[in-house]
């Protein structure tokens, strides 16, 4: 009889596994069905210290088809302390016959192969984390075909696995670092990584707590960076407002790194978004309408002009019916790593100048994007005059910061106002000031010449 | 030369801190605008200062609104409904101060307590308290919390509409404020019409037996 009660912290899940799993020994020669193949918390069961009289020895590889080599030694003080201990090894590895062990059988391609065919072993016990993994940004980068994107033992080393490990355990160990090594970087630099480094429990936050871990998406596809910053800094709309006039337009076109990344470049990214289904225009699957609309309208090649953009809007406008197609602006960082290199508060930028005067560093880099089909965004660059021209009163309707994207029309009558003003008290001072003496000297050679005929006789 | 009581105390009022505010207005308005060019206050300062006197701005308008509203003055503000008298007396205004002001002839204008604006000066308020003034306030309210309103900014087209036609107001003030002043000195003498202002009382020519 199996007891299971003694299989601390087991989800349902694995537990069903774990009877999966020590049926399938069962049924193979080598291995009796028996309470004892069970592994206690960091202690191999009898089954899998079998596995491991093979697999534990140092060199055992596979050959790959491309010439690659599958490593197949397992750690057994690691695999141990893994999470998956619980499980054994036959849980995962159900398809291997016993009987004909090792099977000579089809080579698989190459070692990045091997590893998709194990995500769908994964799936079969997390299958909720399966579900978010499907709808990130990552799961798009392999369906594209990317070879880069990120696989569930890219992050969780099947055999090492460990609780919350790869999300929450010092920064040295998150498995984010791999691919993102430069955003790792300005990570590790900032406020935010050396609090982490100093004090992994702190509540410094790792990637994963702004990101998430499963369901990633683009940072700049939606709001759930800022959320995430604002899950932590609860009260910090509360703080701003304290200081700064309309802070939460602030909070709703400009992102945080914009302000609290002080030494990045920064850009404004006008998004096209449609009033209709509330949401950012998302480009389809295999119509890559944007790009080419984008590339028409910037011919030479020296990003879109004012007038092009215009002409762009009404392309994505002519055939939607249900609303219209606007642009919304945000002023955010430019550039990935540059965004995660957030200083202490008090090295914030918190000079309004910053933004509200004329050539304001953060206007002058201009891109216009849509969502792309995987979800990360399409870029493309506009020229600074988009924010300027009169034009953008139609076209940037929502995105406008005083002094810093003014339209210069605006300023020339302000001038011929203030000009006029002026002006015209002083020009028509002068002519009246004019004809009186003038008036003056008619009076006098009137009255020295009694017997002429003024003509301002009647008007004293 | 006698006196006629034509500035009754609540618009005397209003009009000086009107003008008082609208100078603060529009010195702070420049300064938020044209930040670097002119450097009489901190970006935010200015903004904080345009906010709180465009606030009480509003609540002096009213001042101005509901004295006209609930007294008889009103008719100082009754546009003239038949257009041919109501051109004529433009045309003869503009005459007289595009010409006849300097060959020295009179004002074709009488002032009364019922009719103390000139054809030029009934149209210009109509246009500049009913509809220039009001529109500046609303849409300044709607920038001064854009997050609160933005459904309202949004049904008028978006920030930036919102901004330019406040802007393009402002413009107009900025100018208005010079003319204003200098159109009220044209009275008998340079001060005449500053003075009533204060006083309440306009000095008037005796109409001729």
């Amino acid at each position: 009889m199996i007891s299971f009660g003694s299989i601390r912290g087991v989800s349902a899940p694995v537990l069903r596994l774990a009877i999966l799993s020590s049926a399938v020994f069962a049924l193979g020669p080598l291995f009796p069905a028996s309470g004892s193949a069970l592994a206690a918390d960091g202690v191999l069961s009898k089954d899998d210290q079998v596995c491991l009289a093979c697999h534990g020895q140092p060199g055992m590889e596979k050959d790959m088809a491309d010439g690659d080599k599958l490593s197949l030694q397992i750690k057994g003080k690691e695999f141990a302390a893994s999470v998956h201990n619980a499980i054994g090894c036959a849980a995962c590895h159900s398809d291997i016959d016993l009987a004909k062990h090792p099977a000579p059988g089809k080579k698989k391609q190459s070692l990045r192969e091997f590893s998709i065919a194990k995500v769908e072993v994964c799936r079969q016990c997390h299958e909720d984390k399966s579900k978010l993994y499907e709808g990130s940004i990552h799961a798009a980068l392999l369906r594209e075909g990317n070879p880069m994107a990120p696989l569930c033992s890219d992050c969780h080393p099947p055999h090492a696995v460990r609780a919350k490990a790869a999300a929450s355990g010092p920064i040295d160990e998150v498995p984010c670092r791999k691919c993102h090594s430069a955003v790792f970087k300005a990570y590790a630099q900032s406020v935010h990584g050396l609090a982490r480094a100093k004090d992994s429990n702190g509540g410094a936050p790792s990637c994963a707590d702004c990101h998430q871990a499963h369901d990633v998406v683009s940072p700049s596809s939606g709001n759930q960076v800022k959320d995430a910053c604002l899950g932590c800094h609860y009260n910090a709309l509360q703080l701003h407002k304290s200081w700064l006039p309309n802070a939460a337009h602030h909070f709703e076109a400009v992102s945080c790194p914009a302000c609290h990344g002080p030494a990045a470049p920064r850009r404004v990214d006008l998004r096209l978004y449609d009033n209709g289904t509330k949401a950012r225009v998302t480009e389809k699957l295999g119509v890559p309408r944007f790009e080419s609309l984008a590339r028409l309208a910037d011919s030479k090649g020296q990003g879109i002009d004012a007038l092009a953009l215009q002409s762009l809007l009404k392309e994505f406008n002519r055939d939607n019916v249900d609303g219209d197609t606007v642009l919304r602006g945000r002023l955010e960082v430019d550039g990935g790593p540059e965004a995660h290199l957030l200083a202490a508060k008090g090295k914030a930028i918190k000079d309004c100048n910053f933004c509200h005067r004329e050539g304001a560093t953060p206007f002058q880099k201009v891109t216009i994007s849509i969502v792309g089909p995987d979800g990360r965004p399409l870029r493309h660059g506009a020229q600074q005059d988009v924010l300027q021209a009169p034009t953008s009163i139609d076209s940037v309707r929502g995105f406008y910061a005083i002094g810093g994207t003014r339209i210069k029309l605006l300023d020339i009558l302000l001038v011929l106002a203030l000009a006029s003003g002026v002006a015209i008290p002083v020009g028509h001072l002068s002519l009246k000031w004019l004809s009186r003496r003038y008036l003056q000297k008619s009076g006098d050679k009137q009255a020295q010449d009694p017997g002429s005929n003024g003509s301002n006789k009647n008007n004293s | 030369m006698h006196r006629l009581y034509v500035h009754p105390l609540p618009i005397r009022i209003w009009h000086w801190l009107n003008a008082l505010g609208f100078i603060t207005m529009i010195v702070t308005g420049i300064q938020i605008r044209y930040i670097g060019l002119i450097n009489l206050l901190s970006f935010r300062s200015a903004v904080l200062l345009h906010n709180a006197i465009g606030l009480v701005l509003i609540g002096n308008f009213f001042v101005w609104f509901l004295f006209y509203l609930f007294s008889d003055k009103i008719r100082v503000y009754l546009p003239e409904l038949n257009p041919m008298k109501h051109f004529a007396a433009s045309f003869r205004q503009m005459k007289f101060y595009g010409y006849g002001i300097f060959k020295g002839q009179p004002n074709p204008h009488h002032v009364s307590v019922y009719h103390k604006f000139n054809a030029l000066q009934s149209m210009t308020y109509q246009i500049v308290m009913l509809l220039l003034v009001p529109i500046q306030f609303f849409t300044g309210v709607l920038l001064w919390d854009v997050d609160r309103f933005q459904p309202a900014i949004n049904v008028l087209g978006g920030l930036r509409v919102v901004d330019t036609v406040h802007v393009l107001i402002f413009i107009f003030f900025a100018g208005f404020i010079f003319i204003h002043p200098y159109l009220a000195s044209l009275g008998h003498t340079w001060s005449a019409h500053f003075k009533a202002m204060i006083t309440g009382y306009e000095e008037v020519e005796d109409e001729e037996a």
